[in-house]
């Protein structure tokens, strides 16, 4: 679910090759997002669910599988253990 | 020292998307002033705006994200930066080309929407509290004053200065007269000049209500409720866009094949250094004075003036005896008109609003009215052109004047171009 919602964002919003996604050890710096880039995609989390993650630049390094599993033990650690539905976003209310 | 000349005309305004549609909806007096919405009102009675098209709908869904004021520019900029090219060769780029900008309060859309998600979330539901404090990681370079700027010379390659003044109803003029003076003086060969604004926000209006000089709503007429040097006037009314115009040297733009609109002759500045809103006589009549000088024109040879005209009890009356005191014995002949009395007051665009405005009047011989100037105030002595434009006049120079709070003053004068 976050995976997926992490993909429709970067395709959509970031011009990122869907068909790059698709490869199973695509890491995060081959995306083509630059440090600024990287932290627009992580608002499309943070603002469903209600929080800043930790450190950002450290998923410069990670394969894509690992990025996201690393920012689910966040959105956990944020819920009790729990992935909640994603909220509704603001963003488009918001940017005038 | 190089003539400047004006190669390229854009602006989204109150009165249309285009140049061509806000001249002719200024030359109609079709006013663009209505009641406020509902959201932008803020709860208070009578408030009245000019808003312009939706600027998102005229620009690539890679600009959906950025502050209105900014869309506004870019908007304006494209029609400026496409008339500049259609004349002539490929557009001038590089460090030889610089983008000056004039905006009053950039990114209010983006600060006041910030604001009002913020409270509303930490008044909210408890479950959502804690979303207040995650807000879009691109608020900074969005609200910040010199976003249109930056992204204006980014799409053009415009690798010169890249500028913003924020000098209230004053910032565009003195972006033009900055960027005349900086290609005047070899620093640049061309600039792309633009004036943007949009805060038709509820934080903007009720700040600006709180200050009383916001027009009245004229409740037979709301349209006609801004009356530039009429008995009845009661102030201006909010308007947003942007406009833009391209500047380069008569020798660049000759070696370029481009054609000019107008040569823009002569910039005056000067500070009232007194009072924070109220204007005074001797400082719009240096701006105006230094700004013939550059010129070399006498005041006769001036035939039209857009005068700064918010339709306040002290400005225009103030405004009128320093251009009666400037163009002494030739100020009968001079038509002056305020068109902030169709499009409102853009503020930090007014200035290059009106510059375009009065080279389309220079351009075309027509000149637009002072609209719903129905009884002139004795105090203000000139010819308004009240009501009704005038066709087939025979226009060599005009001016433009632009007078902010804070008592900074501009003043442009362009005038024909003898090829």
């Amino acid at each position: 679910m976050l995976a997926d919602l992490i993909k429709h964002y970067l395709v959509a919003n970031a011009h990122v090759d869907p068909l790059r996604l698709e490869q199973p050890d695509v890491k995060v710096s081959e995306l083509g997002l630059d440090s600024l880039g990287l932290i627009e995609m992580l608002f499309e989390v943070e603002d469903r669910y209600g929080f800043q993650v930790d450190e950002p630049m450290r998923f410069q390094t990670m394969r894509f599988d690992e990025m996201v599993a690393a920012i689910e033990a966040e959105v956990r650690a944020h819920h009790g253990g729990e992935l909640p539905e994603p909220a509704a976003t603001e963003t488009a209310a918001t940017s005038g | 020292m190089n003539p400047v000349w004006i190669t390229g005309l854009g602006a989204i305004s109150p009165l249309g998307a285009d140049r061509h549609a806000s001249f002719a909806a200024a030359l109609a007096a079709d006013s663009a002033i209505r009641p406020a919405s509902k959201h932008a009102s803020a709860g208070l009675p009578g408030m009245l705006q000019a808003p312009a098209a939706d600027p998102r709908l005229l620009l690539d869904s890679a600009y959906a994200g950025v502050d209105r004021a900014t869309q506004f520019a870019l908007v304006a900029a494209q029609e400026a930066m496409t008339d500049a090219a259609s004349g002539g060769s490929e557009l001038p780029q590089g460090e030889r080309c610089g983008c000056y900008v004039g905006i009053g309060f950039g990114g209010a859309t983006t600060l006041d929407a910030m604001y009002a998600r913020y409270f509303a979330l930490l008044a909210g539901a408890e479950d959502n509290r804690r979303r207040a404090a995650v807000v879009h990681p691109l608020s900074v370079p969005r609200m910040m004053s010199n976003a249109a700027g930056a992204l204006a010379a980014a799409r053009y390659g415009l690798r010169g200065a890249c500028n913003t003044w924020s000098v209230a109803c004053a910032s565009s003029a003195i972006a033009a007269g900055e960027a005349l003076r900086a290609i005047r003086h070899g620093y640049l060969d061309a600039a792309l000049v633009i004036g943007a604004e949009a805060m038709l926000t509820p934080g903007s209006m009720v700040a600006w209500n709180a200050l009383r000089v916001m027009a009245r709503m004229d409740d037979a007429e709301p349209a006609a409720s801004c009356r530039p040097f009429d008995r009845r006037r009661c102030g201006f009314v909010l308007g947003e866009g942007a406009a833009a115009v391209f500047l380069e040297s008569a020798e660049h733009a000759r070696a370029r094949g481009a054609q000019a609109h107008a040569e823009l002759a002569g910039y005056g500045a000067s500070s009232d250094a007194g009072h924070l809103t109220i204007p005074a006589q001797a400082g719009q009549v240096a701006a105006m004075r230094a700004a013939l000088a550059e010129a070399g024109l006498e005041p006769a040879q001036v035939q039209y003036l857009n005068a700064h005209g918010t339709a306040t009890e002290v400005g225009d009356v103030v405004e009128s005896q320093a251009i009666a005191e400037v163009f002494g014995p030739a100020a009968g002949a001079l038509a002056i008109s305020s068109t902030k009395s169709v499009h409102g007051h853009l503020i930090g665009a007014a200035g290059a609003l009106e510059l375009v405005l009065a080279t389309m009047v220079l351009e075309s011989g027509s000149i637009p009215p002072t609209a719903h100037l129905r009884e002139v105030d004795p105090r203000c002595t000139l010819d308004y052109v009240p009501l009704h434009a005038r066709h087939g006049c025979s226009i060599a120079a005009v001016m433009s004047n632009s007078f902010a709070f804070g008592g900074s003053n501009a003043c442009l004068v362009a005038r024909r171009v003898g090829h």
